[in-house]
């Protein structure tokens, strides 16, 4: 064994440092050298013995890579890389998380004015934010998708049964990651959705009826997902615990299981590749491989490039995450909203009873995972399984529909004065009404409708509200503005979209200064009753402050504002 | 593969140009946040102070428009939290007043979480038995802090040598104006502390007034009922009444000590006041 230094004296320095680099090389990478690398980068043909080889069976992150595919399965069909996508996304959301992290602090008492630090006082921390939520959400879709795909290319078959059950873990865990996540801001959003939903867990029926009374569950699933009897100090660090430790440890776990079963089994081919009946994925020619090194990885990193960059453009430009109000247990929002992969239960909760959905849920889950063990039908290509993949599609359309039911839009109406200024004007986040520069919020008494010169951003906060109004309203005094009210009910009207109008109301919008640099905006509401001319049927002042400084504007910016 | 190295190159690269662009914006960034943060909590702390404490210190923060749930416009029974000498510079006269060391954005953050003894101003924070969060006082505060603008703090501080003797303070102002002053016993608060002066009974805080005309009288010796309210008004610690509604009074005086302040704008309204409690002539 020779020193560097004998090196150095024997063939100089310059010579010395490039074989020294290129031992280092060869050891970082387990096996290849300078040259092998840019050889493998020319795309030349490898030396024998294959160097590129020796990573998988030497270092620990290749060893659990396959060293080839087929190459029928390496284009973008059948895999549309959704396992890889699902992947990644892991990996972005442990990375932003884990920065995330340091400047939070799971307590109620911090926990909300943490996110503002994030976003005022750490630099790139709105980015850093932005970039964990939409992974977040954008892992909840490339996970279903991968679902979706491995169910339509028949993998979920023999031998591969047990890669889609462990599949089915990792979609629940995703979505418990994601919606643990949902609570750590501490603000309204987070605050009454969790409470919503553990309101439901606490409903889960007992899975022994008559031997474990349904009160022991229900006691004892409020205390495991809040440790109190409100969703508190106790609450959000057991959530923190389930987000930063519990969740990310299982979904590690199963992900290897997972990955572990793909390998083993290998990525099945697109249907139409195989003979019936047969699984050839493990056996392929020598004339159909290709090699991981370099093909694969090359494509692996450049698919990191773009979903990065897609990413962080998203988050800096077009996608912003929401904060509201402080979370507030005695001040229940207006509509409760789940996020969107899970308002479907929200969407059965309004069709069914609660313990009937909760317990319904876990069903349907063994159901999914026990699916490939029942449904053994021996052909993969979609000539032949019409019927299971109708039954799919019928099944994505129902989540859809479940989905859409589980918004405000369904059924869940308040008070038609409540619901137009809910719509210019909601109690949380910004709005068309609050995105509004300060300085065209000039005080002064405005209509519904009006056109003011030189403020066009008042002028179209002001349309948003004739247009709210109409659709709330209704006419029986022939007001061209509204429609013709039809009797609904007991003193009721409703006009062809709602059931709940107001007749003839008289609605404004009021601009008052608080404070130098502050505004009261009110909106006005009032409808005389038509039975009883003494009476007001609608009698509403709605209130919202602006502050000169609070930049509604910024929020506005982004494409998932509602302004 | 050379198409991917090329793509992934050039994405990799748009990536860096993207997050070098995020950070040359961040440091404006990070500013506007900063006060948007303020911002919010100014206004949430409006809504707060609109619905717990305007009942008090009216609507304005001047303790002249006070209304109950009812709508009815009542007394004021707080302090001006809208004025110069509470939220005005480093060092407002009012922390001097109080001896308060510490800068004015604790002294209000601790009158209003704690809230003050012996007085009508209630404890807010829950820390203390109070109903609100530490993050509503502090939105509550970052509102009455924001009073501080360039309009209120520029107004000349006016002051009044108010004489010693109440004869000398009437030679100057010798018209008092009985009904003026029933509006005044209203909108300085008096009628929250000593109630209606028609109903005896009807006093919550300080002694019931509405026989001070003779009573005043027989307080200090030499002193007559004009002397004694005209001095009470003024400072109220220079002497304690005996009894109070909810026993006998305490010392220091729960009645505010900035009256003199107060009314130093307008003297008239002592004459008016005096007019009123006194009876004209007297
Ligand atoms: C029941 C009536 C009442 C209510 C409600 C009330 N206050 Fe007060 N407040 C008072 C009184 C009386 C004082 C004067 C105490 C004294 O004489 O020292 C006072 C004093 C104060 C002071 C100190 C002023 C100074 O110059 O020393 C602040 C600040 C204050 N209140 C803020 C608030 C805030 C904020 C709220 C609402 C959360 C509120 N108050 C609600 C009665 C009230
Ligand atoms: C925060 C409650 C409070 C307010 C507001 C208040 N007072 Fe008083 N006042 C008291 C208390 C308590 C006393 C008794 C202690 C003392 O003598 O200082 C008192 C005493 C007096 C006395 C002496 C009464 C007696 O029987 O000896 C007069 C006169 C008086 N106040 C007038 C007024 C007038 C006029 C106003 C309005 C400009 C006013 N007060 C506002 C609480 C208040
Ligand atoms: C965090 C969630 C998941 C991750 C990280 C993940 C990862 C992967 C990866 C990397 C592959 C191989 C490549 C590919 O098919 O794209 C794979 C294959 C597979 N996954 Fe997943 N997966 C996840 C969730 C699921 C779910 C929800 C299901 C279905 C219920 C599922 C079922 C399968 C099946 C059946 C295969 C084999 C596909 C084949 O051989 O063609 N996976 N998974």
């Amino acid at each position: 064994m020779t020193t560097f230094v004998d090196q150095v004296r024997e063939m100089g320095l310059k010579q010395a440092v490039l074989v020294k680099a290129d031992e280092i090389v060869e050891r970082v990478t387990a096996g290849m050298n300078i040259s092998d690398i840019r050889a493998a980068l020319r795309g030349d043909e490898p030396r024998r013995p294959n160097p590129r080889l020796r990573p998988h069976a030497d270092s620990f992150w290749l060893h659990i890579r396959p060293s080839f595919y087929h190459t029928e399965v390496t284009h973008i069909y059948p895999t549309f890389r959704l396992g890889w996508l699902s992947t990644f996304m892991f990996v972005w959301e442990t990375i932003t998380g884990i920065i995330l992290m340091i400047f939070y602090t799971p307590s109620p008492l911090v926990a909300y004015s943490n996110m503002w630090n994030i976003l005022s006082n750490v630099p790139l921390g709105q980015l850093m934010r932005n970039m964990h939520r939409l992974g977040a959400e954008v892992m909840v879709v490339a996970v279903a998708l991968h679902m979706l795909r491995t169910f339509i290319t028949g993998s979920y078959k023999k031998p591969r049964q047990f890669t889609w059950a462990t599949g089915m873990i990792l979609l629940v865990l995703t979505l418990l990651l994601s919606f643990s996540g949902y609570l750590l801001p501490w603000d309204q959003l987070s605050y009454w959705a969790l409470t919503v939903f553990i309101s439901g867990a606490e409903a889960a029926p007992s899975p022994l009826p008559g031997i474990i009374p349904a009160e022991v569950i229900n006691k004892n699933v409020l205390l495991i997902l809040q440790g109190a009897p409100t969703l508190g100090a106790g609450g959000l660090l057991r959530w923190y615990l389930f987000h930063v430790l519990l969740m990310p440890l299982l979904l590690g776990i199963f992900f290897f299981v997972h990955y572990y079963k793909v390998v083993l089994h290998g990525l099945s081919l697109p249907p139409g590749r195989e003979e019936i009946g047969e699984d050839t994925a493990k056996r392929v020619p020598k004339n159909e491989r290709t090699y991981f090194i370099p093909d694969i990885l090359t494509s692996e990193l450049m698919w990191t490039a773009l979903v990065t960059l897609f990413l962080t453009a998203g988050s800096l430009w077009f996608w912003d995450a929401p904060l509201e109000h402080h979370a507030d247990p005695i001040v229940t929002p207006l509509h409760v909203v789940a996020p969107w992969y899970l308002s479907w239960s929200q969407g059965w909760l309004k069709l069914a009873d609660k313990t009937l959905v909760v317990g319904f849920i876990p069903l349907l889950m063994v159901a999914f995972i026990v699916m490939p063990y029942f449904e053994v039908g021996k052909s993969r290509r979609y000539a032949d399984r019409r019927l299971g993949l109708s039954v799919a599609m019928l099944f994505i359309a129902f989540m859809l529909v479940s989905n859409w039911m589980g918004t405000p839009e369904f059924r869940v109406q308040s008070s038609p004065e409540r619901e137009v200024a809910q719509e210019i004007a909601p109690q949380e986040g910004p709005s068309v009404l609050l995105g509004v520069p300060f300085d065209e919020l000039l005080p002064g008494t405005y209509e519904p409708g009006q056109v003011i010169a030189d403020r066009p951003h008042l002028t179209r906060a002001l349309e948003k509200f004739d247009e709210a109004l109409a659709l709330h309203s209704c006419t029986l005094t022939g007001n061209p503005e509204f429609e013709e009210c039809r009797v609904t009910g007991e003193g009721k009207w409703g006009n062809s979209f709602t059931d709940s109008a107001m007749p003839d109301p008289v609605a404004k919008l009021i601009i008052e200064d608080v404070q130098p640099n502050l505004r009261k905006l009110v909106l006005h509401f009032e409808a005389v009753d038509p039975n009883n001319p003494d009476k007001m049927l609608v009698d509403l002042d709605w209130v919202k402050y602006r502050h000169a400084d609070s930049n509604y504007e910024e929020e506005c910016r982004f494409v998932n504002k509602n302004c | 593969m050379q198409v991917k190295v090329v793509i992934g190159t050039v994405a990799f690269m748009l990536t860096m140009m993207i997050l070098g662009f995020a950070a040359l914006r961040e440091p404006a960034r990070m500013e506007a946040f900063s006060r948007a943060a303020v911002g919010r909590s100014i206004e949430t702390g409006a809504e707060i102070f609109a619905n717990n404490c305007a009942t008090c210190h009216g609507v304005n923060g001047e303790a002249k428009e006070c209304y109950d749930t009812a709508g009815n416009q009542i007394g004021c029974k707080g302090l001006p939290l809208n004025s110069k000498g509470l939220v005005c510079g480093d060092r407002p006269a009012r922390l001097e007043a109080m001896n308060w060391v510490g800068s004015k954005e604790a002294f209000i953050k601790q009158t209003v979480a704690a809230g003050r003894v012996g007085t009508a101003m209630p404890t807010w924070s829950e820390r203390f038995g109070g109903p609100m969060r530490d993050d509503q006082i502090d939105n509550v505060v970052a509102f009455v802090l924001n009073w501080e603008s360039e309009e209120l703090c520029s107004q000349p501080d006016i002051t009044f040598d108010w004489p010693e003797s109440v004869d000398d303070f009437l030679a100057e102002f010798p018209e008092g104006d009985a009904a003026n002053g029933e509006a005044l016993y209203l909108s300085y608060g008096c009628i929250g502390c000593h109630g209606d002066v028609t109903q005896e009974g009807s006093n919550a805080v300080g002694p019931w007034l509405g026989e001070i005309a003779e009573v005043g009288a027989t307080r200090e010796e030499g002193k007559s009922a004009a002397q004694y309210v005209y001095e009470s008004i003024l400072d109220p610690n220079a002497f304690i009444a005996p009894d109070c509604p909810t026993g006998p009074c305490t010392s220091p005086s729960a009645m505010p000590g900035n009256f003199a302040e107060r009314m130093a704008a307008n003297p008239q309204d002592m004459a008016d006041l005096l007019t009123f409690l006194l009876g004209s002539g007297e």
